[in-house]
This record gives structure tokens, sequence and C-alpha cells, in this order.
């Protein structure tokens, strides 16, 4: 960790009245890493990203996205950066082959060129195949490959990704994570939120948990695995480190934010 | 016997539901706020309900005291038209819930043709209908004691024709907006509709104008026709029996029962498919071959930045994809046309272009730009959560705005030309004077309307439905500010004109425009360069406003 992240936070705070939402995040990300940001429902993670991209003002903290201030220059963080925001951010009325136009256009690039990588991102997100339906008579999938498609256009060096592979089906996903795995290769940092915690597993290098607003553990896998092994020992029944196996990470989150399950035993009308 | 219990349950449960949801409601500013404004409405529609009431009533005993029971059907006419015209034309003061949410539940499909018809008793038509067919009915009452229980049969029938066919139109209405092109379709329909209505004026002047014989015999073709339909039938059962003509009355009374059973097969078909789980599904088979289609490139707007025509193109890819939208930009001609053909009975003044022809063009003008007050006092409305990619994208706020007023002002420019041609058809061409002075009024009141509009668009935005009729979500304070800015502007232009024709030189208006022009459009600037500011301090707002489900 050396080199200067892509993406630092300092002191990160949100307050939406007497609720702080997000409360003094310090987040470090390396370049090039697959980083997911976790946490339980409603624990601050759209807020965060929301404040990452420039859609949310922080309350108070410093952003800092390849090494400029996100509040001092905006535009320029914002042309070195891709996002697929909570609500996909897409404009119903135009076609797809339209709406990534306009997207690389709206990024800089020229109309020419703008043209040529929406009709290759169609081909390769499987959506060339309808080039008149609109966007807003897309299923929910095809819009998420399209909010993904409009988000790498211009070739970002960082992508925020909020819950990407929510609704998508099986063969798009794959689709996707190949595309997010080859731009990893390439170079690119990628901040990705999601529930589903086999994805991040498979997917991610490093991750960082925030819990009620604060960012309760952040780092590898390995070193969040360590962590927790190292606290947990395994006399006190933890089932993965007693037989040897390695904690997953559902077993981590759940260890970290203290997730307690609730059986089905107490709803013992349940069919 | 249980399952009376289970559907009275479930019955109750929703009345609970309704219930809560307006007590919850309540709980933010905007609710208590939405609530005064219901009891203000309430109040109002109380008035105009109980004096159209007294006047229905007094109606209803002139008639059957005067013998004339026949002539009922002049106020069962209007009871008709209110009752399925207002809550198609205010869809804001109707109360018509989606009852298809309910049937995630295990409700059985009485139950659920019982809720959607009880849903209709709440709408402000059919508590106003009721009341007014209430006081026909005391009308006829205290003028023939005796008719009283046959009117009330056939009231009560005519009553639940209405409710029965609002319902069955407002089902209809639904599994129609469901889809985008049926939607949109209906939307042209409803604009269309509305136009026709502002035709009704002049054309009534012009059938005056037919010689008696011809206007007389229309009348006989149209009052046997209005007799086959359910206020003639309605009116026709009561006059019967009113004379003694019980198997004709009863036979009218018959035909309206039939109609209401008609239409409440039409409601039921519809409630049926949807209580079996239709699929109003858009997707489009896939095509056997993947469909070629060479590179779209984007449009150059020269001397503009690559984003501001992105913009351009954008917006008007919106505006042409919205047919109710475009069709309300053709108002102008269309008023044009409302102003010409009024004047064609010569029994009347004429209006007020034929004594004034040199201010047909400055009016169309204006109202050209009237029109778009709609698209520019909410420029952001139209695209939804698409204001999220507006402020991720590395795009100065003024560009996007400026490719928004590019647009406006590109069929600001159309709309005033296709005016000059209408208005050079109808009454001969402007002079050079007026035309110059018109297009310098439109150089001050255009940026002046955009600038304000721009302020008000990020200030108070409203997500639009480009396709919906009817009334849209709008801000009342952007409806007051753009009063208050139209007030102005046509305060200013009306003097200028007074003043130049005065004069007699219109030369005058034109300077004192251009003058006018030469402070609106560095304000027009001034305030563009300052919108990146104020558009970040309320993202929030813009996000949170546009992005609601």
């Amino acid at each position: 960790m050396n080199s200067a992240p892509t993406i630092s936070t300092q002191g990160l705070t949100r307050r939406f009245g007497d609720l702080v939402a997000v409360d003094g995040v310090n987040l470090r990300v390396a370049p090039g890493q697959f980083f997911g940001f976790l946490g339980p429902n409603g624990a601050g993670k759209s807020t965060t990203i929301k404040m990452l991209t420039g859609l949310l003002a922080p309350s108070s903290g410093a952003i800092e996205i390849l090494g400029l201030d996100l509040n001092t220059d905006p535009v320029n963080v914002k042309r070195q950066i891709g996002v697929v925001p909570e609500g996909m951010a897409l404009f119903g009325r135009l076609t797809g082959a339209e709406f990534l136009s306009f997207a690389g256009r709206m990024y800089g690039l020229d109309r020419e060129t703008a043209a040529k990588r929406a009709s290759e991102l169609l081909d390769f997100m499987q959506l060339a195949d309808q080039p008149k339906k609109l966007v807003t008579d897309y299923s929910h999938g095809m819009q998420k490959k399209l909010a993904m498609a409009a988000a790498v256009i211009h070739g970002p060096k960082v992508l925020f990704l909020d819950e990407p592979f929510e609704g998508v089906d099986a063969i798009a996903a794959g689709t996707l994570k190949s595309m997010l795995q080859g731009m990893i290769t390439r170079g690119a940092t990628i901040f990705l939120t999601s529930h589903v915690l086999e994805i991040v597993e498979r997917l991610c290098s490093h991750v960082a948990i925030i819990h009620q607003g604060r960012l309760v553990a952040q780092g590898s896998l390995e070193e969040l695995r360590a962590g927790v092994e190292a606290q947990t020992p395994a006399a006190t029944g933890n089932n993965a480190q007693a037989s040897g196996e390695k904690m997953t990470l559902e077993q981590i989150f759940l260890h970290i934010v203290g997730g307690e399950r609730r059986t089905e035993q107490e709803l013992s009308w349940l069919g | 016997m249980i399952l009376n219990v289970y559907r009275r349950g479930q019955l109750t449960a929703i009345a609970n539901l309704r219930w809560r949801m307006f007590v919850n409601g309540l709980r933010t500013k905007r609710g208590k706020m939405e609530l005064v404004s219901r009891i203000v409405v309430a109040i109002v529609f109380a008035f105009g309900g109980l004096g159209g009431a007294a006047g229905m009533g007094f109606g209803a005993y002139y008639f059957v005291a005067d013998n004339r029971p026949e002539q009922l059907a002049i106020i069962l006419w209007p009871v008709f038209f209110f009752w399925q015209l207002f809550p198609l034309m205010a869809t804001a003061f109707t109360n018509n819930p989606d009852s298809s949410e309910l049937l995630r539940f295990p409700l059985d499909y009485r139950s659920y043709f019982v809720i959607r018809l009880a849903y209709g008793f709440f709408d402000p038509a059919t508590v106003l209908g009721s009341v007014w067919l209430v006081a026909i009915l005391l009308g006829i009452g205290v003028a023939r004691p005796l008719l009283f229980p046959w009117a009330l049969l056939v009231l009560v029938t005519f009553g639940l024709f209405n409710l029965t066919l609002m319902q069955t139109i407002f089902a209809w209405t639904e599994r129609w907006l469901a889809q985008r092109r049926t939607r949109e379709i209906l939307g042209v329909l409803f604009i269309l509709l509305m136009l026709s209505f502002q035709l009704i004026g002049p054309m009534t002047e012009r059938f005056r104008k037919k010689p008696p014989p011809e206007l007389k015999r229309t009348v006989e073709i149209f009052t046997q026709v209005q007799g086959a339909l359910p206020p003639g039938l309605a009116a026709d059962a009561i006059a019967r029996a009113s004379k003694a003509e019980y198997s004709l009355g009863f036979t009218s009374l018959l035909f309206l029962g039939t109609l209401t059973m008609a239409v409440g097969y039409l409601l039921h078909v519809r409630l049926r498919m949807q209580f079996r789980g239709e699929n109003l599904s858009e997707s489009v088979a896939r095509p056997a071959a993947s469909t070629e289609q060479g590179l779209q490139v984007g449009w150059d707007l020269p001397g503009f930045s690559q984003s501001v025509a992105a913009v351009f193109e954008k917006e008007m890819r919106y505006l042409a994809r919205s047919g109710p939208m475009l069709l309300t930009l053709i108002m102008p001609i269309f008023m044009l046309l409302i102003f010409r053909l009024g004047p064609a009975n010569p029994m009347r003044q004429s209006s007020f272009f034929t004594r004034a022809p040199d201010m047909a063009f400055p009016a169309a003008a204006a109202y050209a730009l009237l029109v778009l007050t709609n698209l520019v006092y909410n420029s952001f409305g139209g695209d939804a959560g698409g204001i999220q990619f507006f402020y991720a994208s590395p795009v100065h706020f003024r560009q996007i705005v400026l490719g928004k007023n590019l647009t406006h002002g590109a069929i600001l420019a159309a709309n005033t030309a296709l005016a000059w041609i209408a208005v050079t058809y109808f009454y001969g061409a402007p002079t050079p004077a007026i035309s110059i002075a018109t297009l310098d009024g439109l150089l001050f009141a255009a940026p002046l309307n955009f600038t304000a509009g721009n302020l008000l668009s990020i200030h108070s935005p409203r997500k639009r439905d480009f396709s919906a009729f009817g009334r849209q979500n709008v801000s009342q304070t952007t409806v007051l500010a753009s009063l208050g800015v139209q007030i102005v502007i046509v305060g200013v232009g009306a003097a200028a004109f007074v003043i130049a024709r005065f004069y007699k030189n219109l030369w005058i208006a034109a300077l004192v425009f251009l003058v006018l022009s030469a402070i609106s459009a560095p304000l027009y600037v001034m305030v563009l360069r300052r919108l990146d500011g104020i558009a970040i301090e309320r993202r929030e707002t813009m996000i949170a406003e546009l992005c609601r489900a």
C-alpha cells in the first residue's frame, strides 16, 4: 500500500438531521484493486458511494479520487470515473444506442468514437438485437447492463458500482464479471457494493465493512480473515476454524457486524 | 358463513389500509399541505355541488310541474357528462387507487369487483353526481309526489350506470396506460378531445347560421339519438310514467338497465383479466437474425460543445417521442384557427384580430412562448432518474441547461415561423414593422422566461410523465412564479404596443423590445453562469424529487 491511493477519504461524514448515516469514514483503495464495500441494510453503503461520485454532498470530511479533490475539482474527477448508481441513471425515452452515444459524448468522446463504442458495447452486452427499443421498455436486467455499458464507454480509470448484479441473470452476470475482471487486468480500480457476499468473495481482492455508519474493517480478504480468526479462538465454537477450513466472507461479515441469525424455530406456526 | 366472515375481514383490512395511508401521509409537511388543499377543494366542491343541486332540483321541479317531464334530459345530460368527464380531465381531484395491487392477497373475484366499485363511490364525481340526482329526485317528488318511487328507481339505475361506466372507463384506460404505445395514442386522443372542445364555440356560431328548416331537422335528429342514450332513456322512463304510459316507461328503464349490465360486463371482462394475472409486458419477440444497423452518429451543433449538442439531441428525441407534448406545441396555430372561425357569424361583432389584424402575429408568438412554459419551467421533469447521470457526468450544469434552452429556443423559432405563415394565411402578411417588433419582443421575453425557468427547474423540480394525460404533478411555487413572469411580460408587451399604436408607428415597439432584450439577454447569461453552484447546492433535492418512484 505504498502507492498513492486511487480513492481516499478522510473523516467522511454525512448527517441527515439527527441521523449520522456515515460517521468519519477513512477509506483507502489502492490502484488496480477490486474493492468490495459491504454492510448490512441501512449501514451507509449507498450514502458513501453517492458521496464518492458527487451525487451527495458530505457534511464534513474530504474525498480524493486519483489524487484530485472531489470538492474542488469535480469535473476532472468525474471525467475519469464511471458510475452505476442505485437508480441506474438512465434516460428512458432514448434507444440503447442513442443513450450510449449520448453518454459517450457527455464524457468527452467525439461523435464517431461515441457511436462506434456504443455499437461495440451493445454487441458485447447482447443488447444489439432490438435497436429500436426504448430504454424504458427494457427489462430490469437489460437496464442494468445498459447502465454498466454507459459507465464504461469512456474507459474510466475508476468504476463505482452500486449493486451491479441485482436483477441480472446468470449469463449476463458472467459477461459483466468477465468485463470487470478485464478492466482490473488493464489497471482500472473498481469499487463495488453488493449484498451478495459470494460474488464479492469471488471478485474482490480487498473489502471494507461499514456498520451503523462507521467503518469497522478494511483490508484484503486474507487480512480480514486473519484478524477475525485471531479474535475467535477455535474453542469458542467457530466451526470453520475448528475443521481447518478457511472462513468464508459471510462468516467474517457476520462476525464483524455481530449479526445474529434467527432460526425458523422461533416461528413455530410456519408450515 | 365462514367465507363471509373471511371476506368481511378482508374488506375491513382494506378500508383500514386506506385510512392508515391517509393518516401516515399527514406526517410530512407536504401531506399536511395536501390535506389543507383538499379541505379547500372540498369546500369549493361543496359550494359548487350544492349550487348545482339547487339548480337541478328546481329545474326538475319546473319541468315536471310544467308537464314537460321529457325535458328532464336537459339536466340529466350535464350530470352524465360531469360524472364521466370530470375524473378524466381533473385527475388531481380524483380518487382512483390502483386496486390491482391487492391481487397479491387471497381475494376472491367477487370481493375484488366490489372493492373496485367501492373505490368509485368515494370519487368526487360520484359524490357530486349522486347529490345532483338526489336533488333532481326531490324536485320531481315535490312536483308530483306519486312519481317519486318510480323516479327513485329510474335515477338509482341511472346512477348505477354512471358509476359502472366511470369505473369501466378507468379500468380500460388503466389497461391502455400500462403500455407505452397505447398510452401515447390515448394521450393524443385526449388532447384532440380537448382541442375539439375549443371548437365548440366557433362551430356553434356557424351552426346558428344554418337556415331554420335545416336547423330544425338537425335538432330533431339529435333529440331522437339522445333519447336512445342513458340520460335520454332515464328522462323518457320518468316522462312516460308521468303520462301513465307505464309499459313504455318500463321499456325505457329496461333499456337503461340493459345498458348498465352491458357496461358492467365490460368492467367484468377487464377486472377478470386483471384478476387472472394478465401480462402487459412490452417485450417483443427477438428477431430471428440480428438486425444490422449502421453506426448512429450523434448530431452536430456548430459552435457548441459535444455535451451541449448531445443534450440538444437528447431533448429533441424526447420531444419527438412525446405525442401529447408535440400536439401542445401546435396550439398557437390552433388558437389562430379558432379566432378565424369565431367571427364567421355576421350577427356578431368581428373579433379583435379582424379589427386589429396587425396584433395577430404578436399574439400568436406570445402564445407560442406561453405553451413552452410547461417545458421551460420544469426542464428536468422528463429526465427522472437520468438526473443522476447529469450529476455524475463531467459536464458543467450550465452546459446541460444551455442544451435544453437551445431546444426550447429552436421550438419557439419553429412555432413562430409557423405562426407567421398561419397569420399570413388567415389575416394577411404582417408588416415588416410588426414582424420585427414581435421578434424583438421574443428576444426580450424568451431569455427572461428561460432565466426564471432555469432557476425554478432547479429549485422546484417535479417528475413529469411525458405520456400521461390530465394533470401533471406541478409545483405550486413554479406556477405562481411563472404566472408573475408572464404578467410582467404581457404587461410590458401590451404597453409597448399600445404606445406604438397610439403614435401610429410600430417601429417604436420594436425599439422598446430591442432595448429590453439588451437587459434580459445579459441577465440570462449571468444567471446561466451561476447555475453550476446552484445546481450543486440543490442536487439532493433534485435527485430525491426526480428519482421518486
